[in-house]
């Protein structure tokens, strides 16, 4: 099945992206809002989702919104912020069971106004966000702005970026500060959200079954005039290290977290861009790639430890758990399976496994509502018109000297330890 | 061969059993492009004293055996098992839990030759004195990182306030000191007794021929001796009171993480009426925890606690517990609240409205549940192992009255059974 996406302009900056199917038994559909990353307001644009969960002027108390969700067959609701690149999504996305297996007429209309009644018509006290409800999810986000630490392998990877990055927006965390929190009111945090509708690109998905009334009826709801709307420049890439990082973090842990961060001055608009992935792969992808079999299973150092590449940085990201006086052993032998990589030092074997990795993950795609989703939004922002079997096409024809000339452009910049309280080593 | 259809969900399944005593069932997936097969064996970590197969005395083993045997069965005489599923882009892993150990693969490729691997290295233990030692470094660092994990200490430290002797409050992977006493012996004797064809089921979900599935499982199939009694299992004898009230301890975490917990006493129910106990506990829970409860939406404005609060019941043969769950500054006073709660009486708590509701919302999710095959595959061989049938599952639901929630409301939320674990910010 090749899966197509219609795209309709509604407006200035925004789009309603239709991906047709009867594959599934539900449907999703979502609202992207596409910010600038930057500290002036990452910390109300995470915010603002959290408040807007509240209350509709319809169903003012979260407490009815979820009721009524749950009359709407368990329609499942959520938001997330994050960062890709230097942009910051909000993204507001909602899937549910399709009518047709409920014998419940009308229930892909009612839930899709339920979605944009939550983003586009808040709760609203003396014309802006109620007063209470900002103080409340002011302190829930506290709360999950400071709950960062505790997890402690993503929590090591964020602040190997911090480090990394520090002098680009990059490095700012995608929920926010704490201490920003402090100047944030209903007022301004209304004015915030007008400013979020009136100049954000939106990206509007919608995968599943729907008819012609159901189609028109999104078209017409989600057309409005807008004037400027706030462009993101792409993010500088380089692989130019100035000064590398060392970084010794304490905390009482049982586990020290190992984190590399590497710059590879690939962009992905970039010919050797795929060349980049699977050379990433095969270093760290999967329990074939060099570090799975050196670090993990000849060394037994590790229980995890792999490699992933950040596609709108062109940062490589090697992580793995380890014990706090093995440091040293486990970064040499990264270093040198690194060194391996790029003097040319694997299979024929290990370059199709690694492209056959990345076929599979690819295709497996098509059987996700929310990854479909993805994949077009991924497309739309790197300006990339290929359709996901063209993609896996381009993997198949990358060559052995590419990987390695691909290889060669990766430059370490910072490493991160997470290390314990006690330990000596550092 | 038998075959399964459920209108109402548009979906089948087909099964057989072998004469080895295997059973294999298939549901049939047109359109996906993604294909699953699990072959799980009934046996997991609380499974730790039982008679090995052709001896006659109970043998108790060392904690975190079930999980040190899932990881060697990826060791193979003379080639690398990772290597041949990744040549084939099948990607493939492993899990243990209390009740049961899963090997799986999934894939869009090769699948009928990835199944022939799938089959042969399950049933073709090889464990040397070396290989075992080689991998007690590995399954540390796995029980390492667990051990910074606070979501996990909490929650294994509410089962272990309680239960006394069931071994469901041993960790999965057992300790960094028991791992060390488990040896080649020990392991082949649990091999032995519980990885029998007759005590495993080998589940598949795809766009595949049934046909061609069972020709090449009885082609690759190691022959065993059928035994009748599959049942080696020892039960403990665990009271029906708790061990002790609270457990509380300090990490890394930002804001105290607490686990409530109301230990069952209505065991020793299989099949359909385990399962149905299951969906009215979890309808009481959802009626008086989830967000679209009174009591959620209150503890929740007066700020004590975050959205991170719900409660849910999970439960086998032999043992069973609600968890009410969350984060809050004050754990002791939601503690005290829900005391308050349970202690009224249940007409205050269940109402009617809200079942209906309930029932919808059940029926929506388990629809959504099928458009994933991870979900059909866990799902099906879990309930299975408590002899019940996936499918059954919307009738089971709607079969169950108000009334029955009115009777084991009062049966099972009692104070005397309620602990509390907590971890506390270090």
């Amino acid at each position: 099945m090749e899966l197509k996406s219609k795209r309709i302009e509604l407006g200035n900056g925004i789009y309603l992206n239709l991906i047709q199917t009867d594959k599934f038994k539900s449907n999703l559909m979502s609202y992207y809002f596409i910010r600038p990353l930057n500290r002036e307001e990452v910390t109300m644009n995470s915010l603002v989702p959290l408040v807007l969960k509240r209350g509709t002027e319809e169903f003012p108390t979260s407490l009815e919104i979820e009721k009524e969700f749950e009359s709407l067959y368990g329609a499942s609701y959520s938001s997330t912020v994050n960062k890709r690149g230097e942009r910051h999504f909000l993204r507001f996305t909602v899937e549910w069971a399709n009518e047709e297996y409920l014998n419940a007429p009308g229930q892909n209309l009612n839930v899709v106004k339920m979605l944009r009644n939550i983003i586009y018509n808040p709760c609203l006290e003396n014309g802006v966000f109620n007063k209470e409800y900002v103080k409340q999810e002011k302190e829930n986000h506290k709360n999950r702005i400071e709950g960062r630490i505790n997890d402690k392998r993503s929590y090591a990877v964020d602040r190997c970026i911090e480090e990394m990055c520090r002098y680009e927006k990059y490095s700012i965390y995608q929920l926010g500060y704490v201490e920003d929190l402090d100047s944030i009111n209903e007022k301004n945090l209304y004015s915030h959200y007008q400013n979020i509708l009136d100049t954000s690109r939106i990206e509007i998905f919608y995968v599943g079954q729907f008819d012609e009334a159901l189609e028109s009826y999104i078209v017409e709801q989600n057309k409005i005039e807008r004037e400027v709307i706030v462009e993101v420049p792409r993010e500088i890439i380089t692989n130019t290290v100035k000064q590398k990082n060392m970084i010794n973090e304490k905390l009482d842990v049982s586990q020290g977290k190992l984190v590399i961060g590497y710059r590879t001055g690939i962009p992905f608009e970039h010919e050797l861009y795929n060349a980049l992935l699977i050379a990433s792969d095969i270093l760290g992808g999967g329990p074939n790639s060099k570090l799975f079999k050196n670090v993990r299973e000849a060394e037994s150092l590790a229980y995890y430890v792999s490699s992933t590449i950040l596609k709108y940085k062109s940062i490589m990201i090697v992580d793995g758990g380890i014990e706090f006086e093995n440091y040293h052993r486990t970064v040499d032998i990264i270093n040198k399976q690194l060194e391996e990589l790029k003097s040319g030092n694997f299979s024929d074997d290990d370059m199709e496994i690694s492209k056959k990795a990345i076929k599979t993950s690819t295709e497996s795609i098509k059987d996700s509502p929310f990854l479909i989703s993805e994949f077009f939004l991924s497309q739309i922002i790197a300006k990339d018109n290929r359709s996901l079997d063209e993609m896996m096409k381009d993997f198949e024809t990358v060559t052995r000297e590419e990987i390695i000339e691909a290889a060669k452009k990766i430059v370490i910049d910072t490493i991160y330890f997470l290390n314990g309280n006690n330990s000596l080593e550092g | 061969m038998k075959t399964i259809t459920n209108n109402r969900i548009n979906e089948k399944i087909l099964y057989e059993e072998l004469d080895s005593g295997l059973k294999v069932i298939f549901m049939p997936k047109p359109g996906f492009t993604k294909k699953h097969a699990v072959f799980s064996t009934n046996y997991g970590s609380n499974d730790n004293v039982f008679i090995p197969i052709g001896e006659d005395k109970p043998l108790s083993v060392p904690e975190g055996i079930a999980h040190f045997l899932e990881h060697k069965l990826f060791e193979q005489e003379e080639s690398n098992l990772f290597e041949k599923f990744s040549k084939m882009g099948a990607y493939v892993n492993a899990f243990t839990n209390f009740n049961q150990t899963a090997y799986l693969f999934e894939t869009t490729d090769n699948f009928y030759e990835s199944l022939e691997l799938l089959v042969k290295f399950v049933q073709s233990p090889y464990l040397t004195d070396e290989n075992v030692e080689k991998e007690k470094g590995i399954i540390a660092q796995e029980i390492k990182m667990y051990e910074d994990n606070p979501k996990w200490r909490v929650f294994f430290n509410c089962l272990r306030a309680m239960y006394l002797n069931h071994p469901v409050k041993i960790d999965i992977a057992g300790t960094v000191e028991s791992i060390q006493t488990i040896n080649k012996e020990l392991m082949y004797k649990a091999y032995n007794t519980f990885y029998n064809p007759a005590n495993m089921v080998l589940f598949i979900v795809g766009d595949l021929s049934f046909e061609k599935i069972l020709e090449v499982v009885k082609k690759t199939e190691r022959h065993f001796d059928k035994v009748d009694d599959t049942d080696m299992r020892i039960l403990v004898d665990e009271p029906d009171s708790i061990k002790e009230k609270t457990i509380d301890v300090k990490m890394q975490v930002a804001t105290p993480m607490f686990y409530i917990g109301f230990k069952d006493n209505e065991l020793n129910l299989i099949g359909e009426e385990l399962i149905k106990k299951d969906i009215i506990t979890n309808m009481i829970l959802d009626m008086m925890f989830s967000p679209s409860s009174k009591f959620y939406n209150d503890l929740y404005n007066e700020g004590l606690i975050y959205n991170s609060f719900g409660a849910y019941f999970t439960g086998k043969k032999t043992y069973g517990h609600s968890l009410v769950i969350g984060e809050s500054n004050n754990p002791e006073k939601v503690q005290e609240r829900v005391l308050e709660l349970i202690n009224k009486d249940p007409s205050e708590n269940l109402l009617e409205e809200d079942f209906d509701r309930l029932k919808k919302k059940n029926l929506g999710n388990f629809l959504m549940g099928f458009n994933s095959v991870e979900f059909i595959a866990n799902n099906f061989v879990d309930l299975y192992f408590d002899q019940f049938n996936l499918f059954d599952y919307l009738n089971l639901v709607e079969s169950i009255e108000f009334r029955d929630l009115l009777t084991r409301y009062k049966n099972h939320l009692r104070p005397e059974n309620m602990v509390i674990s907590i971890v506390r910010p270090a």
